[in-house]
């Protein structure tokens, strides 16, 4: 019984979820669980795995051990396209934008159809409103901090319950980095998004985090709270 | 002004013959060899149209039809399999070229055929006469290209198509059905392939095998124009009027050979062919 109300307060469990690419295993046996509304944040040094890990939980990459686990339901192997209908959202790291597809069509894609496309974008106004006055404009010629919002903002396009994000914070100037922490801790005040965040960023991290973990040569290395002593101990780790 | 309309005519066609080509290869990443076969298909169900005593116009929706049909069975069962295998998917299409022109060959015979002429007699066009089936081609093949551009610049399938075109990862990450998008693309490129087909019919003679010299000159185009279908609009222009000039002054068979030799100079000049414009 006990154990039933906890699992209904775990939004997203990874069991012992091994993957990589071909015959290399990049991920070893990673186990995780992220609460239902809280914001988790993951860090890691470079190589470490943990873009393989989001992409392994968004089926992008097969996991070849272990299970994943999303709302109750076992998610092991699903297709994107099912994890996305079922309110997962996704801001990758690498080439996450169609450089030559205008604002309005990279958020548009986000959508499976258009019925929904106008509200879709009067939410994501309401946290990034240049995109409104920039609609035309190719997402390949906006600024690197735009982009990154933008990214974010199509990630927010169908109002997700799970947000899976990848170094969003890489290459930003503190400013923006702020508004981007603002935008994510609003999404999760009004709506209760639960948030993965990938990070090497400790202080924007730990600026919005509840919990955090470290991946290391693809396992899970150390865990906490977001207290007081959590910036000295994942320094340890991320230092060479 | 007879010149200058078979060049456009010329190029109309090739465009719609290479559009299709373009489009797959965008999409799916591989070249479909069996292109020209399909714009056989179309020829033959022109053909077809005339023995079954049916209006010669019902030939393009009936090859359109037939030529989507056959492709979206030829991507889910041939293709599709061998998509982590892209160049045995392309040897494949090569051997089903070769598959259709032998089935058209034992169902209607090694002869040349021929179709009713869809449109006889000739117009007066500043001074000089010309086919006005000849003029209908044209128009058709721009509109059925206008169409086209439509379909991909102003619909949600041709965004997504797009989308596919210039990043598949990023695309499947999104939760765009690129299975579906494969499939439907590879559908209408061979749809197009078909009408283009019964376009030629009137034009040229129905043969099993017409369908290589066009596919031919419409790969090496698609190879000068790179991903952009501007660019692959100029080469149709300036390859197909290179190719209406040879035939006209020089020989009918240097001709046949003139778009391929052009963009393989072209190539070899400017690698990346015409796909800045
Ligand atoms: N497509 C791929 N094929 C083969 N190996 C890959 C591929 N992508 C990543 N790798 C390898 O997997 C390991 C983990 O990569 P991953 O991208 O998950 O690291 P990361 O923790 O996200 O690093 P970073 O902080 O630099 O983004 C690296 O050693 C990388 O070289
Ligand atoms: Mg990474």
């Amino acid at each position: 019984m006990a154990e039933a109300l906890q699992d209904a307060t775990v939004k997203l469990s990874l069991d012992g979820v091994t993957s990589g690419y071909g015959a290399i295993d990049v991920l070893r046996g990673v186990s995780l669980d992220i609460r239902e509304g809280e914001i988790f944040a993951l860090m890691g040094k470079n190589g470490m795995g943990k873009t393989t890990l989001l992409k392994t939980i968004l089926g992008a990459i097969r996991a070849s051990a272990g299970r994943i686990r999303y709302e109750g339901a076992e998610i092991t192997g699903a297709e994107p396209r099912a994890l996305i209908a079922a309110g997962i959202g996704y801001a990758p790291q690498d080439q996450p934008l169609f450089q030559d597809l205008s604002i309005r069509d990279n958020l548009r894609l986000a959508l499976p159809g258009d019925a929904h496309l106008p509200s879709a974008l009067e939410r994501v106004y309401g946290h990034f409103p240049f995109l409104a006055d920039r609609l035309a404009q190719k997402a390949g010629t906006l600024s690197g901090g735009e982009q990154k919002m933008l990214i974010i903002a199509r990630a927010l396009m169908t109002e997700p319950r799970l947000l899976l994000i990848d170094e969003i914070s890489e290459g930003l100037q503190p400013t923006v980095i702020a508004r981007i922490a603002e935008a994510l801790r609003e999404e999760r005040r009004s709506r209760g998004t639960t948030i993965l965040l990938v990070e090497q960023n400790l202080d924007f991290a730990l600026g919005i985090a509840d919990r955090w973990a470290v991946l290391k040569l693809g396992t899970i290395d150390d865990a906490g709270p977001a207290g007081a002593d959590a910036h000295s101990r994942i320094l340890r780790h991320l230092q060479i | 002004m007879t010149l200058i309309l078979d060049i456009l005519t010329t190029a109309a066609i090739l465009f719609v013959i290479a559009t299709g080509l373009l489009t797959i290869f965008g999409v799916l990443k591989i070249i479909n060899f069996a292109h020209g076969a399909w714009l056989t298909i179309g020829a033959y169900c022109a053909v077809a149209v005339g023995q079954l005593g049916w209006s010669p116009w019902l030939a393009f929706p009936v090859a359109f039809v037939v030529g989507a049909v056959l492709g979206g069975l030829t991507e889910r069962f041939i293709v599709r399999p061998l998509y982590a295998r892209p160049l045995d998917a392309i040897l494949a299409t090569w051997g089903l070229g070769i598959v259709v022109g032998q089935l058209i060959t034992l169902g209607f015979g090694r002869d040349v055929q021929f179709t009713a002429p869809l449109l006889p007699g000739t117009a007066d066009i500043l001074g000089t006469s010309y086919s006005i089936y000849r003029l209908f081609a044209l128009g058709a093949a721009i509109v059925i290209g206008l169409g086209f551009s439509w379909l991909m610049e102003g619909t949600r399938l041709g965004l997504s198509a797009r989308a596919v075109i210039m990043n598949e990862a990023l695309a499947h990450v999104l939760g765009l059905d690129t299975r579906r998008i494969r499939w439907v693309t590879f559908m209408i490129g061979c749809g197009l392939a078909g009408l283009a087909g019964v376009l030629l019919t009137p034009l040229t003679s129905v043969d099993p095998n017409m369908g290589l010299a066009w596919l031919v000159g419409s790969f090496m185009l698609v190879m000068v124009a790179g991903q952009s279908f501007a660019a692959l609009a100029l080469a149709c222009l300036l390859l197909g009027g290179a190719q209406v000039l040879v035939s006209t002054f020089l020989s009918p068979i240097l001709g046949g050979i003139t778009v391929a030799v052009l963009a393989a100079i072209i190539l070899r000049i400017s690698p990346k062919g015409f796909s800045r414009v």
